[in-house]
């Protein structure tokens, strides 16, 4: 088992008296599913962006897929990572004016310099296992957000990524919409893709991730396998946050 | 006491209008309205027709569209003409097949340098000095050539505007801010005047060539501004997606900003050439035969002195119509671009 990520005591500071980051330090193993859980303003999505260079970070070391970012590299160092690390956004942030197919294929033609008809096939294939390779000619506007997410996770794929990163991809979406994108992800990780999925859904956590990482205020509080962290977490903090979400489902 | 009177007003102004409006006064009212309406304007079509003495005008029509143009050559500015309408045209009533829609971009870019080879010569047809041109062939290639390069150099400017670069940055500021402070007229003579004195010695750029040389100057800091206005409608996720695609700078700006900045700019690019359109009748102050110019050396033809009127009733009427169709393809043009995509 070798670590396709690991982060030291990684720290990050927005202003000089708040930590978005306070030394960070986790392991990913691949083919492995890391759940980043926490309350709002936690410094998830800081944590999960820093990854792929979006946010810059002042302290630690970041290894993806051994290649070793300080808070000192330059951007090519960051390109190189960003071409076999892919992203999922919250608000899918498709491209408007390209169809679906084009949306996909415009990285792999322009980043790897494949060929059109190849990317293309590829792009059809990848659609075709989100299951919507009948909207490849429409665009973006004229889909729904559970299908726009699906075309989103297809473009990730489509540099063939070794980890995928996904920043809380099913909160921008109507209720029943959801499991869909849940399902194209949870069809992911059972083809061993490596994956660190910002989210707020217990059930998918429970049921797909290896591990459980918690944070508040920018520390991790705890890391733990999801059977020990949703049964019997081990911190006073995880337990409270479990509870709150608890009561909201139960609202509902 | 003030009030008072206040109050009155208002009443009486509110009586007043119940009088007028009541509904069959209405009815009374509208039907004056358009018999002063009728009368008025066929008293105006029969001074149109009538009292004015548009020979003038019919016995200089080759004048107006080609300038002094050699009459045996006179095909290629019409041809230019033809493939202007016909590019209007599958604009505005062409089929909606997607290989059209993405190439119509490009043909309305291919026709300034079919103008230029169709109007200059050589490569097989006879060189015709710019001196020559004139009329409307003169203004809508002034026009054209101007937009034509000025559209690049805007996108160019508004580019480094936002340029992380501190030296880029201020020089494209610079630049856009002198010339958005500059009236177009003192560029104009700039363009006329002084650049020969600034060109090493042996190089000449003749006078049309000089004038497009100023518009596209004046033009394209417009036009970076514009253009500038549509980047900055694009939310920062977009460069974040293409970020994390691994898409450098550059691609990022040629494939995900320009397009979109390009659609939401258009009604003010638009604009930009309407005025553009208008602004070339300038150049027959410094001594260019476009519509104007034409115009002004036919009122000084002792054969039709002091007909003031009819000239500048067509005059009018051309800039009218061929500014209405350019608002009318910029309008379907966009309609084209927007459909589907939601933005």
């Amino acid at each position: 088992m070798n670590p396709i990520l690991i982060v030291k005591s990684l720290t990050k500071s927005y202003s000089k008296s708040i930590l978005a980051l306070d030394k960070v330090s986790f392991k990913v193993n691949q083919g492995k599913v890391l759940v980043v859980m926490g309350p709002s303003g936690s410094g998830k999505s800081t944590l999960i962006r820093t990854i792929n260079g979006l946010e810059t970070f002042d302290e630690g070391e970041i290894n993806v897929l051994g290649i070793k970012v300080s808070s000192d590299s330059d951007e090519r160092k960051i390109q190189k990572i960003r071409r076999r690390v892919g992203m999922v956004f919250q608000q899918f942030n498709l491209f408007p004016h390209l169809t679906i197919l084009e949306n996909i294929t415009l990285a792999p033609i322009q980043v790897q310099k494949r060929c059109k008809n190849e990317a293309e096939e590829y792009g059809m294939y990848l659609l075709s296992q989100m299951g919507i390779e009948s909207h490849a000619k429409k665009y973006p506007s004229q889909l729904s957000g559970g299908e726009q997410q699906r075309v989103a996770i297809a473009r990730s794929l489509a540099l063939k990524p070794e980890l995928l990163l996904f920043d809380e991809p099913t909160s921008a979406l109507d209720p029943e919409r959801i499991n869909e994108v849940l399902d194209a992800m949870r069809r992911l990780a059972d083809q061993g893709m490596t994956m660190i999925v910002v989210t707020h859904e217990i059930k998918f956590a429970k049921e797909v991730s290896d591990q459980v990482l918690f944070m508040d205020s920018g520390k991790v509080v705890e890391i733990s396998s999801p059977d020990i962290f949703f049964s019997k977490a081990s911190n006073e903090r995880s337990r409270k946050f479990l509870n709150q979400i608890d009561k909201s489902k139960s609202i509902k | 006491m003030n009030h008072m009177n206040l109050m009155l007003i208002i009443n009486l102004f509110n009586k007043l209008k119940k009088y007028l409006l009541s509904k069959s006064k209405k009815k009374f009212f509208n039907f004056v309205a358009l018999v002063i309406l009728i009368s008025l304007s066929l008293k105006f079509f029969n001074w149109i027709f009538f009292n004015l003495n548009w020979r003038v005008v019919t016995s200089n029509l080759n004048l107006y569209a080609f300038g002094s143009f050699p009459s045996n050559e006179q095909w290629r500015p019409t041809l230019w003409f033809a493939s202007l309408f016909s590019i209007t045209l599958a604009t505005i009533y062409g089929p909606k097949w997607n290989w059209l829609r993405k190439n119509l971009f490009f043909g309305w870019i291919g026709t300034v340098p079919l103008g230029i080879y169709l109007l200059k010569g050589g490569f097989g047809l006879a060189p015709v000095m710019s001196r020559n041109w004139g009329g409307l062939t003169l203004t809508i290639f002034i026009t054209s050539s101007s937009i034509f390069f000025s559209l690049p150099i805007g996108i160019i400017l508004a580019l480094c505007r936002r340029s992380s670069l501190f030296l880029i940055q201020k020089l494209s500021s610079f630049y856009i801010d002198v010339m958005r402070a500059v009236p177009l007229i003192a560029v104009l003579f700039f363009g006329q005047l002084l650049i020969p004195l600034f060109l090493p010695f042996g190089v000449e750029i003749d006078r049309v060539w000089r004038a497009i040389l100023a518009f596209t100057l004046f033009v394209s800091a417009y036009i970076a501004e514009d253009i500038r206005g549509g980047l900055q409608s694009i939310p920062k996720n977009q460069i974040e997606a293409a970020n994390s695609l691994g898409l450098n700078t550059f691609q990022i700006n040629l494939f995900i900003l320009i397009p979109q900045s390009l659609r939401i700019a258009l009604p003010a690019l638009t604009n930009q050439l309407i005025g553009l359109f208008q602004n070339t009748s300038l150049m027959s102050i410094l001594g260019l035969m476009e519509l104007l110019g034409v115009s002004r050396s036919i009122l000084a033809n002792p054969e039709f002195i002091g007909q003031y009127i009819e000239v500048y009733i067509w005059l009018a009427s051309v800039y009218w119509i061929l500014c209405t169709i350019m608002a009318f393809v910029s309008k379907k043009l966009e309609q084209t671009m927007t459909t589907n995509k939601g933005y």
